[in-house]
């Protein structure tokens, strides 16, 4: 099997320039670490559940993933960007039908029971496949896994499955969860999913809803150095505004997942004692997308979509929404992205003349009031950002003759109004790029998704061609023909406009400068902290 | 004591109604809602149908309105308040785990308010008219009228960032294991800001109330015989006018307990207080209908017992109040 | 001494309405001196005040005019206060008259009814119904009635309770008028004054109430309303302080003006009736 060859480096080299990050102060980077201590930082949301085998989302991998371990985590210089965790290797077979995992000997669960290829057969069949949000797309045609010994597992696919998607999953989607703890009973009622227990260098703690979750130490952990700290705290902290000043005050030596607003960044970068990084987030690239109701027939026309592409100003965006911490878009996939970008497709510069022809050209002239046609617009209340640019492209559609008016909902009242009702015409939506195209991208723009499915193609988007091209990227197997259909799907949504991406941003942490080891992998802040420390 | 139990008893009767009413509205509301439990839920993680299914299946929201409400009265009148959606645990523990910190909360507020706002009142009102007496309640007034959120962002500010005199937020350290008068203190650090912000707000409301309560009792005719008497000022103030005007500040506290909770939900927000009107927040965010209901049945109970227990004080302090009194 | 010079007696009241008065102006202006969207972006983001002739009290953060939008903020925040004050005492007086006047079952019920208002924090209320239906101005003002009307209710039911058994109802009753339009016609107008007394109160606590929503982002995104800048402002409250401090001003100010007013008017009126 061909391997991809450019370095994930010197693509992340590139987009860190476009991410325009301020200066990283490097003291104690290249510190011997030291032993002990206790981590405090600002967690703003409180998971529930907490079992990252359910739950494959940021906010639980943010405390879980130190606690629950992947087979794989990503990684800036290891090959195809991954670095062993409980799995030491992993191969494909050529007809795509069986995947080899070799696995970590030696590793116990918190309780002291052995970690066997039984615990990952386990997790991929009863819970990844039927209960993951994400692996009941990516595990759909998994039909069993195989333990020829307590340190091999082969997964069999009933239909052949590209391994490069398997392998892309891997970092999010492999948390293993113990057999022996998880066969009694129902999944979903297991008082783990609560109290999670894995083979990760902390073990769960105590968790004191609206106060803070505490992990300890794992002294039986199988990197017999690590973890170097003896306690992470995360601290709940629902304002906005409380972890900028919980760090000036010292109560905390971490926020991360920009919980201090990128407004506040420039100042708090200027406050002694504390550091802005910009990097640990390349492999969680959120998209700034504006989504489409291909129902209403002004949005069905193309030239009115490429009038609104035309329409926004993403360098404004960029600059003035998320104070240049974003990079602009060109279509579906995030320019870091080291395996599928290509920047080879059509593109929308600015220019208003250029859209006010376009819309007169499709027939919608403007009104003596100076409006050609009025829409509903829904930002998604998730992010400041995602508001903000709401309220820009209000004003970026009255430039151009078109009325918007813009609809506030909670999370729960936007998801129900944009997914299941179709209650809009434009919506404003971050969806996520997991590394790989085919785990939660195609979908926005396929057809036949059923209603209420959120972060999919809820607009009545149907471009049989676009279907047609994401059904065989899904099923192609060699890697680099896989990446070139992945690259034409790029084109074609750029050229048709199924939705139009604006730009691409991930999120900034702000530590102490005692900390150490911080941003050493593409998902720092959701990997397992083992090698981070506390200076004194 | 046939009057306080006459008077006990209609208000228990009536009481039940009162919740009955609350419990269905909140219930109806709720449920007119955009978006379910599990809408919220798969805000932070995705899924696609099957998925979304199994979780309306798994949390009961796939039975018909009527069903749920029938159900959550039928186990409320067995005093059970069900199972939170999203804590899966039993909402009792739920809310237990929160009340303490909002009583305390809430009734450290109401004291600085109330016993500040009426001294400075008194003090006030001793002097209708003089400069420290529009100074005090202009000054009030302001207080007032700046939104809670606000001075309470500034408080954080200057006292614990600039100064560092107090935590920024929070109810005690984190995973201290303090005990006791430790403990105790800790505590009372950690709500020295919040109560300060919360109380605050509602200083205005006393002070202005016991002024122009002490206004009109320095008409009336036994405050007239005093001064004729040849009375000290001071003892005037105190012993008289004070003593009486006191009376409606205290139906006032039973009358404010209410919305006292409903202005420390954005005052525990911003002080990451883990309390009861933050979990109310949250149980609108994550549509977490019985979560919801047990937060606001809880409330009601409390504010139904202490104007109770206002009504009663009341009763016994001031003899106009007759058995006859229309008591609603 | 006429009404108005009684009412401008105290230095209170003439502050108040001299505040109210500027604040009227500046509703009224706002579309005079800031024609077009206040929400157009006019300038380069987080520029400070008094750097810019056209933009004297700089921009937020995306570049907006921020004296613009604290004119058209005026608008909207005394729109919301009155219309909540005017929905919730017109609900008030109507359901207090009808309680006190009927008396028996469609007293208890109804006031059974503002009880259960009445336990339930009106903040809360107004946070979940906003959360339901949907933030718009409209909803809002809605909201915040919903907590408040029940002061108005019970004042005007104690006040029908004194007023029914006057001489001139039992004349009304007699010369066969129908109940309701005795309730209303003869009762309510002499039932009102202390239930406007009120007003001040429940104008203030709106606008105060419309900021909070706005804090917990609840507000009307396509309206300028200084409880929304605040809140805006917030997340720069360090970066860029003059962002929640210029609107926080001009609501204290506000607040401050309509509460001396209304007191004023208070006085006034008691004076009078005390009088007459």
């Amino acid at each position: 099997m061909s391997d991809f060859t450019i370095s994930r480096r010197t693509m992340l080299a590139g987009s860190a320039m476009l991410l325009a990050s301020p200066a990283i102060p490097t003291s104690g980077w290249a510190q011997t670490p030291k032993k002990g201590g206790r981590l405090v930082l600002a967690a703003d949301s409180e998971p529930r559940n907490l079992n990252p085998a359910i739950v494959a989302s940021n906010g639980v991998f943010f405390i879980s993933s130190k606690i629950v371990e992947t087979l794989a985590e990503a990684s800036f210089d290891g090959k195809d960007g991954l670095a062993p965790r409980l799995a030491l290797s992993w191969e494909g077979a050529a007809d795509g039908l069986s995947a080899t995992f070799k696995l970590r000997d030696g590793v116990k669960w918190h309780d002291g029971k052995p970690f066997t290829s039984a615990d990952v057969a386990f997790s991929a069949l009863e819970i990844w496949k039927p209960l993951q949000n994400l692996g009941r797309t990516v595990f759909k045609d998994l039909a069993s896994v195989d333990t020829p010994d307590d340190l091999t597992a082969v997964f069999k696919f009933a239909r052949p499955t590209p391994f490069q998607l398997i392998r892309n999953a891997l970092p999010a989607l492999s948390s293993v969860v113990p057999k022996h703890i998880y066969e009694v009973g129902k999944i979903e009622d297991n008082p783990a999913n609560n109290a999670p227990i894995g083979t990760g260098p902390f073990k769960f703690g105590e968790y004191k809803a609206g106060q803070y979750y505490r992990l300890t130490k794992n002294t039986d952990y199988w990197d017999k150095d690590e973890p170097y700290l003896d306690e992470i705290i995360y601290q709940v902290l629902p304002d906005r505004t409380s972890a900028a000043s919980a760090l000036e005050a010292e109560e905390i030596q971490l926020a991360a997942f920009s919980a201090v607003p990128l407004a506040d960044l420039d100042r708090i970068s200027k406050v002694p004692g504390l550091k802005v990084i910009s990097k640990g987030y390349e492999g969680l690239t959120y998209q700034l997308v504006v989504e489409i109701n291909h129902r209403r027939k002004e949005l069905a026309d193309v030239k009115v979509r490429q009038a609104i592409a035309h329409a926004i100003d993403k360098d404004f965006v960029v600059k003035t929404v998320f104070l240049g911490y974003a990079a602009t878009a060109t279509g579906p996939v995030p320019k870091n992205d080291p395996q599928f970008y290509t920047a080879d497709v059509p593109t929308y510069p600015f220019d208003v003349a250029k859209a006010n022809t376009l819309l007169d050209e499709a027939g919608y002239r403007k009104g003596p009031d100076g409006k050609r046609f009025s829409l509903k617009l829904l930002p998604a209340p998730y992010f400041n950002e995602t508001k903000q640019f709401g309220d820009y492209l209000r004003q970026a559609l009255a430039a151009i003759g078109i009325d918007a008016e813009l609809v506030n909902n909670d999370s729960a009242g936007h998801i129900k109004a944009v997914y299941t009702d179709h209650a809009f015409d434009l919506a404003v939506g971050p969806p996520v790029f997991r590394g790989d195209p085919a785990i939660s991208t195609t979908i926005l723009v396929q057809s036949g998704i059923p209603d209420g499915v959120p972060f999919s193609n809820q607009g009545g988007y149907k471009n049989d061609a676009l279907d047609a091209l994401i059904a065989k990227a899904s099923e192609t197997l060699d890697t680099t023909a896989r990446t070139d259909l992945y690259k034409e799907f790029q084109k074609a949504v750029a050229t048709d406009l199924p939705l139009i991406n604006v730009a691409e941003w991930s999120f900034i942490s702000v530590a102490r400068d005692t900390v150490g080891n911080i941003a050493n992998n593409p998902r720092w802040a959701v990997s397992n902290w083992a090698d981070t420390y506390l200076e004194s | 004591m046939t009057r306080a139990l006459t008077l006990l008893r209609r208000r228990l009767v009536g009481s039940v109604f009162v919740l009955l009413i609350v419990v269905v509205g909140t219930f109806l509301l709720l449920e007119a809602a955009p978006g379910d439990a599990v809408d919220a839920y798969i805000v932070s993680t995705g899924g696609d149908a099957g998925m979304i299914e199994l979780l309306r299946h798994r949390w009961g929201l796939d039975q018909s309105e009527l069903t749920r409400l029938a159900n959550y009265l039928w186990a409320l009148l067995h005093f059970d308040l069900g199972q939170s959606v999203t804590f899966s645990r039993p909402i009792r523990d739920v809310i237990l785990e929160r009340l303490p910190n909002t009583l305390l909360l809430m009734v450290s507020a109401t004291a600085l308010s109330f016993g500040l706002g009426s001294a400075l009142g008194i003090y006030a009102g001793a002097r209708p008219g003089s400069f420290r007496d529009r100074f005090l309640s202009i000054g009030s007034l302001a207080l007032y009228a700046v939104p809670g959120f606000w001075l309470g962002l500034v408080l954080i500010v200057v006292f614990a960032v600039d100064l560092r005199w107090l935590p920024i937020g929070g109810i005690e350290t984190l995973a201290s294991d303090k005990t006791g008068l430790d403990r105790a203190a800790d505590i009372a650090v950690h709500l020295a800001l919040p109560v300060a912000a919360l109380g605050f707000i509602y200083l205005a409301l006393y002070l202005r109330m016991m002024r122009a309560g002490m206004a009109e009792v320095w008409r009336e005719d036994f405050v007239l015989a005093a001064r004729a008497k040849g009375l000290s000022r001071r003892r005037i103030v105190l012993a008289h006018v004070a003593r009486n005007a006191l009376l409606p500040l205290v139906t006032m506290l039973g009358l404010q307990s209410a919305q006292m909770l409903g202005g420390s939900v954005v005052i525990e927000s911003v002080f990451s207080v883990p309390g009861l009107g933050r979990l109310a927040q949250e149980a609108v965010a994550s549509r977490d209908t019985p979560l919801l209901l047990g937060i606001i049945l809880t409330s009601a109970v409390l504010v139904i017992v202490i104007n109770l227990l206002v009504d009663i004080a009341y009763a016994f302090l001031d003899p106009r109040v007759g058995a006859s009194e229309t008591g609603t | 001494m006429s009404q108005p010079c009684r009412f401008l007696r105290t230095p209170e009241a003439v502050a108040g309405a001299i505040l109210l008065a500027a604040l009227i102006a500046m509703a009224l202006s706002a579309s005079l001196l800031f024609p077009g969207d206040p929400q157009a972006i006019a300038g380069p983001a987080l520029l400070p005040p008094f750097q810019a002739w056209s933009l004297p009290l700089g921009t937020d953060r995306l570049g907006r005019d921020v004296l613009a939008e604290l004119f058209h903020g005026a608008r909207t925040s005394l729109a919301v206060g009155l219309a909540a004050a005017a929905a919730a005492l017109v609900v008030g007086a109507v359901v207090g008259t009808l309680a006190g006047f009927a008396g028996g079952l469609v007293d208890e019920v109804l006031m059974r009814i503002t009880d259960a208002f009445q336990t339930v924090p009106s903040f809360l209320l107004a946070l979940a119904f906003v959360s339901v239906v949907g933030p718009s101005l409209g909803i809002v003002v809605i909201a915040i009635a919903l907590g408040t009307w029940t002061g108005p209710a019970r004042v005007a039911r104690a006040e029908v309770l004194s007023i029914r058994e006057r001489d001139y109802v039992a004349g009304a009753r007699v010369i066969g008028m129908h109940p309701l339009a005795i309730a209303f016609r003869e009762v309510l107008p002499n039932a009102l004054p202390p239930v406007l007394a009120m007003s001040s109160v429940i104008v203030a606590a709106a606008i105060l109430t419309e900021a909070a929503l706005s804090f917990l982002g609840l507000g009307d995104p396509n309206r300028v309303t200084w409880g929304g800048m605040i809140a805006e402002g917030r997340t720069v409250l360090r970066t860029a302080p003059f962002l929640s401090i210029v609107p926080g001003i001009a609501l204290v100010l506000t607040v401050l003006g309509v509460y001396l007013a209304g007191e004023g008017i208070v006085e006034t009126t008691a004076v009078r009736r005390g009088l007459s």
